[in-house]
């Protein structure tokens, strides 16, 4: 198994809430994600079987939705916004500073697995642009030295 | 206008029509004949308007509309061929296009698809789009990137155009989930569920449905093209539900079947069996020439010599010891021509009433008017499972032995929401749409049957025209908690499943194999006529005790069968001018009269009862006692080693004929190619032993036509069931603690018979023998899968490779006989009305 | 002017428990429907208030509830669509993060109204802090009986749950986010039947913006007459917009309905950054026409705002200066659209796909003749012919682009390279 009982029990409390199982897919796939950093068939199959739907609607409904990576990441998976309030202050030169920083190019893992860079799409966070998420935190209002010390109480942290 | 509320009037291209509510613009404007393209539209299908080419204009609509998702609207006004709908549709197109690999010459799919012909029809030959095709596969210039999904099927993403219909179908329609829609946007991709294969019953339906050449068949992948076939109308051989098939052949060769839509029964689907069945005609191995044992071994022969020698040494029986020392078995998947010709041979000829086609059901009964014969002659119409609100199915595992009746009881319960209920000794692919599934200890069902009558009657949900009161004493268990002991089945789910039975208005009632095979059909199947009284299904519903095979149902309409109705008989003794007064043997008795060396000689057609006889001993020591044995078959069996002659009989793609499926419908097919390998169809094979002793029992194939015609008209005696409750009283088994596990012996799911492991594409499926078992099971005898299961009868031992069942839960076995180099049938005993085992792993 | 009435307390850190909430006069609104109130009553202030839709397109809440089948055997079920993916919207993060009561409470009010008893609220994927505030803020309001079994007593029922996406802009369009909340795809249904009718699992379904239900529990308490004495005519009350883009002063501001964009920019917004001069201005997130300079004073409602010619959608005005090349923009947001396509139906699937290969070669300056003709005649092909408005929003801004900035496009065909260089330096 890979799903903790934690986690099996998190997806088994969810899928007291919806009168068809099927609704707990996104639930559970959103739980094994938060314990694991990423999805695969393993995890499509332990899901199959917790909730007792086929497990091509896990994989179908996973696949659909990109917030989820489907192979392994850095312990940090930082996901600069590219849409067009970050862009417009500068997130095309925040990624730059990011890679320059890392020395990855986006899509990348750093060799210590401990970084992954990737761009995404709108996160929301328009009135605080540039901004990006990091596992499950959003850092707003983004400068050089909120990114240098961002990295640094990683690093530490690691 | 709205008339009456559920009649609406609308106008398309000027015209109007009136249409049922709920009627879509698409189907309307079918109706009147005015075609509109569609790709993502399938008529069985919810519509999901996602290709878009089938746009309308609407007035009052600004924009266009998606007809085949559009309902039509009282006063509606609907144009199909205005400038904005062709430049609508001419859009879709190029958008379709864009990506698409336009790959025609190669593709298999040519002339016969959809976008192909749209293209054409729009006369699109220019692209505006100028950049490089989206490849699905990377870094390879040819569109030949086509990936295995399935045994059968081969995708290839490029040309899909996300019409969705595979998908849809595979979960809408078969209820299977092996394939699926993954990623989105335009890197949406079609592709096995992970892990799986692509190989339910159905696979094959799949590149049928495709409206390009995105999924397609191995089997007919790059043989022919389209317009260089010819189609010929045929039945499916195989199983009693009788789809409608068209056979493509080409120059005296046949290389595909598909399905040709018959709302009635198969509304287009056909199950790979039927799809790919029609193989064992092209198969390598078939006989080729007729065979003479001569000394110990056969050897190759002409069809005269056989003849003669067969014609000879059975007039030489008949006269010697009079032709009750003759027996005949034939295969109920013969056409009724050949089934009539050999009753008509036995009887007229031979002056026997040994015939049978029910070559594998233990102890059949020995004088005609059983109950179970009354319950089998019972009208059903597979369309009116349709109406039910209930179905129950009992005895049956259903997908495998009907798999179109199981597509429409699964649409019955997932379109119209009917409740269904399996009552089975073992778990089957029903379970995930049943009400409830069922699953009594093997050996007591007419206790669990006992126990729902009994709560019907005390939950007073019984018909009311029914007397009840003396039930009591005429059944054993009488009470709901003693039945719920001796079945398994809590008090609580018997008494749901009468209650569901009282209050349901529509029933249908289906009941299958594990009844019929059993000895103890007769007392089940009293059992369950008084279910049908007592919940009085006999008149809000339909009972169908479900034949097996293609024409069963044909061969017990005409009489083939020891002991025929006295309606039949009079029929033939008119039609014949004669009719033998000896007492017919059935099967299993023909058998045990050879065992006994009462019987000298016998007529197998087309059937295999060395293999298929639910007693494999006891078959194989009958059979090798007979002086003279003829069989004719199209490859070699386990019975055909045995023979004296050995003829090589034609399949039924290779001549004309009828079939009557499980319904009673007559359904004709017509002849794609010419008997193979010097073959014969066995109404030929008689005809000619008949004129070589001199007794020609047909001039032409017509008067054998008109003489069937004239026994199917004879009705069924007194069809409808007796009204009288009958007496079943439960008696238990006897168990070893030694031999304690249920063995069940049935097809595979892609085989049927002993014929099918020669279609190649079927056998792509699968072809080495297997033992199922529960997980639980598994895990007891701590077996993996493929690791080597001992299953040890009192009569016979037999090492297979175990399979771990994602359905079985309970402790029994479950062994497909198709392939087993071992006939399974050595492990079971005819007098058990349940076979037992004991099972070990095999250490190495 | 600015009007904080849904950001009363926004700025209370202790807004988000319970009892400060109560203290602020919180669930006295469903206290009140659920005494003294019935349904039709409900529905009825709510249609008076003159509250429309704040996910998009402004359709009049009360009607909506009102479309629920009053016969229906089966199920109701009321979903907050708190998917939030409009580039250029950060509105409802900011109730859920700040006031999560006041959400619970208005979908508890609208939950009664429409006769519900199953409430979800769909938080998009990425969200995780908010969806947090949410389930505590549930789970709060059961602890006092504010959900679960007989609400206060009035013997009225109602369970509430957090739903969490994925990562798919395409789940804030209604139908969508129904199949999403189902277990399927979050692919887009046709229409009709309307989610009102069949919605959630086949049944009658309710589903309102964050800020429209959060909306409602005002209007209860202070009165229809209130609400609707804000705004204009047919645009009532207050709104959150998002303010991004060029300024200074980048933010969520609550406008009553009719204030002129001027105001939000510049009095609020603080102007423009240093350094630029205002180019364009996008009124209602990303998918909405483009405004000019010269419309900087439009009221922002809804008609106003339409009859400048764009939408005043979710509200969320990106402020775009000078220095800023248009292709780049209309490059970055057909990147998103193509991106975010569920991929059901032809038009957006292959026209998105097709748009972003013909805009990013101009953008790379790799653009030929006859593009931007292309590009207008492609965009006609999706406008309108597809399933959902994801198919619309694709294109609605790159045809306002080309209407607006085409010598933009041209130059970049012509010259390789952008007539006005973006520059935005990351410091
Ligand atoms: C592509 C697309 C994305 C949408 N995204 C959102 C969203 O993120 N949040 C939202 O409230 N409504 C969104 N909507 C609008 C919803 O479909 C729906 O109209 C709205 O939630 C109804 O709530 P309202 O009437 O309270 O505005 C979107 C619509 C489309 C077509
Ligand atoms: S318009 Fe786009 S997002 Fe909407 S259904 Fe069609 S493909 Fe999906
Ligand atoms: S056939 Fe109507 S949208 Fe595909």
């Amino acid at each position: 198994m890979i799903l903790t009982p934690e986690s099996v029990a998190k997806i088994k409390e969810k899928m007291g809430k919806y009168p068809h199982h099927k609704s707990a897919i996104l639930p559970a796939i959103t739980i094994a994600y938060w314990q694991v950093g990423h999805l695969n068939e393993e995890i499509y199959k332990e899901i199959s079987k917790i909730i007792n739907i086929p497990i091509v609607e896990i994989a179908e409904a996973a696949t659909f939705y990109t917030m989820f990576p489907k192979e392994p990441v850095g312990k940090y998976l930082i996901q600069v916004c590219h849409n067009i309030s970050c862009a417009l202050l500068g997130a095309d030169s925040l990624i730059e500073y990011l890679e320059n920083k890392l020395g990855i190019k986006k899509g990348e893992t750093t060799s210590d697995n401990l970084f992954t860079l990737i761009s995404v799409e709108c996160l929301g966070s328009c009135a605080s642009a540039p901004m990006m998420q990091i596992n499950d935190k959003y850092y707003e209002n983004l400068t050089r030295e909120k990114v240098d010390k961002i990295l640094e109480d990683m690093k530490k942290q690691a | 206008m709205a008339d009456g509320g559920n009649n609406i009037t609308l106008t398309i291209d000027g015209r109007e029509i009136t249409v049922p509510k709920g009627t879509t613009v698409l189907e309307a404007a079918k109706k009147m004949g005015i075609e509109i393209p569609t790709f993502c539209w399938h008529p069985k299908l919810k519509p999901v308007g996602a290709c878009r080419i089938c746009y309308v204009e609407i007035e009052k609509m600004p924009k266009l509309q998606v007809s085949c998702a559009t309902e039509c609207m009282p006063g509606m006004v609907v144009h199909t061929d205005t400038e904005k709908v062709k430049q609508g549709r001419k859009a879709i197109l190029e958008f379709i296009l864009i990506n698409h690999p336009l790959d025609c010459p190669t593709c298999d799919k040519g002339g016969e698809c959809d976008l192909q012909d749209n293209t054409f029809a729009h006369g699109i030959d220019d692209s505006r789009f100028d950049f490089n095709k989206y490849r699905f596969i990377k870094d390879r210039k040819s569109t030949f990137d086509d990936v295995r999904l399935g045994p059968e099927i081969i995708r290839n993403q490029n040309r899909c155009i996300l019409c969705y219909k595979c998908v849809r179908a595979n979960k809408e329609i078969f209820g299977e989930y092996d394939l699926g829609v993954f990623q989105r946007g335009n890197l949406t991709e079609i592709d096995a569920a992970p892990g799986q294969q692509v190989d339910s019953l159905y696979s094959g339906n799949l590149p049928e449905i495709c409206p390009v050449g995105a999924l397609t068949n191995t089997d007919w992948r790059y043989k022919v093209r389209v317009w260089k076939a010819q189609q010929v109308k045929s039945i499916c051989g195989y199983c009693a539900d009788g789809c409608n098939l068209t056979l493509w052949k080409r120059r005296d060769k046949i290389f595909r079947s598909s399905s040709r839509r018959n709302d009635e029964i198969d509304e287009g689907w056909i199950c790979d069996i039927g799809r790919y069945g029609y193989q064992i005609a092209n198969a390598e191995n078939r006989l080729t020439t007729p065979l003479i044992k001569k000394g110990n071994k056969q050897v190759t022969s002409t069809w005269d010599e056989a003849i003669g020698l067969i014609a000879r040494k059975f007039k030489e029986i008949k006269d010697k010891k009079g032709g009750v020392c003759i027996g005949g078995m034939i295969s109920p998947t013969l056409d009724l021509a050949s089934l009539y010709a050999f009753s008509k041979y036995f009887r007229t000829v031979l002056h026997s009433n040994n015939v049978d086609f029910r070559n594998d059901y233990k102890m059949l009964a020995e004088k005609y008017g059983d109950t179970f014969g009354k319950m089998a002659s019972l009208e059903f119409k597979i369309a009116d499972i349709e109406k039910s609100d209930l179905i129950l199915v009992i005895g049956s595992n259903l997908i495998k032995e009907h798999p179109i009746v199981n597509l429409r009881v699964r649409k019955t319960v997932t379109k119209f929401g009917a409740s269904l209920y399996t009552l089975n000794p073992f778990a089957t692919k029903s379970g995930d749409i049943s009400t409830d599934e069922i699953i009594f200890n093997a050996g007591t069902l007419e206790a669990l049957i006992n126990g729902i009558c009994v709560s019907l009657i005390s939950q007073k949900l019984n018909a009311s025209d029914v007397d009840v009161s003396n039930f009591g004493s005429m059944a054993n268990p009488n009470t709901v908690s003693s039945a719920s002991k001796i079945t398994g089945i809590s008090e609580e789910r018997i008494n749901a499943l009468a209650m569901a039975l009282g209050k349901a208005k529509n029933i249908t009632l289906i009941v299958g194999e594990y009844i019929k095979a059993s000895p103890l059909r007769e007392l089940l199947s009293i059992a369950l006529n008084n279910l049908t009284i007592i919940a009085g299904i006999n008149k809000k519903g339909q009972i169908g005790f479900l034949y097996k095979s293609a024409n069963s149902k044909g061969a017990e309409k005409l009489g083939v069968i020891p002991y025929p109705s006295p309606n039949l008989i009079g029929k033939m003794k008119e039609i014949w001018k004669y009719y033998p007064d000896s007492n017919g043997l059935a099967a299993d008795r023909m058998i045990r009269a050879a065992k006994k060396e009462e019987m000298d000689a016998m007529f197998v057609i087309g059937a295999n009862p060395i293999w298929a006889y639910p007693d494999g001993q006891f078959a194989k020591d009958g059979i090798e006692k007979l002086d003279f044995l003829v069989v004719a078959d199209l490859f070699e069996s386990e019975t055909t080693e045995k023979a004296d002659v050995v003829l090589p009989l034609s399949s039924w793609a290779e001549y004309a004929g009828d079939f009557i499926n499980l319904e009673g419908r007559l359904q004709h097919f017509s002849a794609a190619i010419k008997p193979q390998n010097g073959s014969l169809p066995a109404f030929d094979i008689i005809g000619r032993i008949t004129v070589e002793m001199d007794k020609p029992i047909f001039e032409s194939v017509e008067q054998l036509n008109n003489e069937i015609k004239l026994l199917l008209a004879v009705l069924p005696e007194k069809a409808a069931q007796s009204l009288k409750l009958g007496e079943v009283k439960y008696s238990e088994e006897k168990i070893s603690p030694d031999f304690s596990i249920p063995l069940f012996v049935t097809d595979d799911l892609h085989h049927y018979g002993h014929h099918t492991k020669e279609a190649k594409s079927l056998a792509a499926f699968g072809s080495e023998p297997y033992a199922e078992i529960s997980p639980a099971m598994a895990e007891k005898l701590q077996l993996e899968n493929t690791e080597m299961l001992r299953i040890e009868s009192e009569v016979g031992k037999i090492i297979l490779p175990v399979r771990i069942s994602e359905i079985l839960d309970n402790n029994v076995v479950v062994i497909s006989r198709n392939f087993a180099t071992t006939p399974v049938n050595i492990l079971q005993m005819r007098k058990k009305r349940i076979d037992r085992v004991k099972l070990s792993k095999v250490e190495d | 002017m600015e009007k904080k009435i849904l950001f009363k307390y926004i700025d209370d850190p202790n807004q988000v428990d319970i009892d400060t909430y109560i203290s602020h006069g919180g669930y006295k609104a469903l206290e009140k429907v659920l005494k003294s109130m019935q349904p039709a009553q409900v529905i009825d202030e709510v249609k008076k208030s003159g509250l429309r839709g704040r996910g998009g397109a402004g359709f009049p809440a009360g009607m909506k509830w009102s479309f629920i089948p009053k016969d229906s055997p089966k199920p109701r079920y009321l979903v907050c669509n708190a998917d939030e993916s409009e580039p250029g919207t950060c509105k409802d993060r900011v109730l859920m993060e700040r006031d999560p009561h006041g959400i619970v409470e208005g979908m508890a009010i609208a939950a009664f109204a429409i006769g519900s008893h199953q409430a979800y609220i769909y938080i998009r994927g990425e969200f995780v802090y908010p969806a947090r505030m949410m389930e505590q803020a549930i789970a709060s309001a059961y602890g006092k009986g504010m959900l679960g079994k007989n609400i206060f007593g009035s013997g009225y029922d109602l369970d509430m749950a957090v739903h969490t996406g994925g990562g798919a802009y395409i789940c804030g369009e209604e139908t969508a986010l129904l199949n999403s909340l189902e277990g399927e795809r979050g692919m887009s249904r046709i229409r009709p039947p309307f989610p009102a009718i069949e919605g959630l699992y086949a049944c009658p379904t309710v589903v309102n913006n964050v800020e429209t239900l959060a909306s409602v529990p005002l209007i209860i308490n202070n009165g229809a007459e209130w609400y609707a004495s804000m705004g204009t005519e047919k645009s009532k009350g207050s709104k959150i917009f998002s303010l991004s883009g060029h300024v200074k002063r980048p933010g969520n501001y609550e406008l009553e309905m009719g204030t002129p964009l001027s105001y939000l920019i510049n009095d609020l917004g603080g102007g423009m950054l240093d350094g630029y001069q205002l180019k364009a201005i996008i009124p209602g997130g990303s998918s909405t026409p483009f405004l000019l300079p010269n419309q900087i004073d439009t009221p922002l409602d809804y008609e106003s705002i339409a009859a400048a010619g764009s939408m005043l959608g979710s509200g969320a005005v990106i402020v775009i200066g000078d220095k800023t090349c248009m292709v780049w923009v209309i490059d970055r947001l057909i990147h998103f659209y193509k991106h975010e396509s569920c991929g059901k139906c032809t038009p957006c699937r292959e026209g998105t796909g097709w748009l972003l290969q013909l805009i990013s070669r101009i953008e790379h300056g790799e653009g030929k003749p006859g593009d931007l003709e292309k590009i207008d005649s492609i965009c006609d092909n999706i406008f309108g012919r597809t399933i959902c408005p994801l198919g619309d929003a694709a294109v609605m801004p790159i045809q306002s682009a080309l209407k607006l900035f085409r010598d933009e496009f041209q130059y970049h065909i012509d010259h390789k390279k952008c007539l006005v260089k973006s520059e935005f330096e990351f410091k």
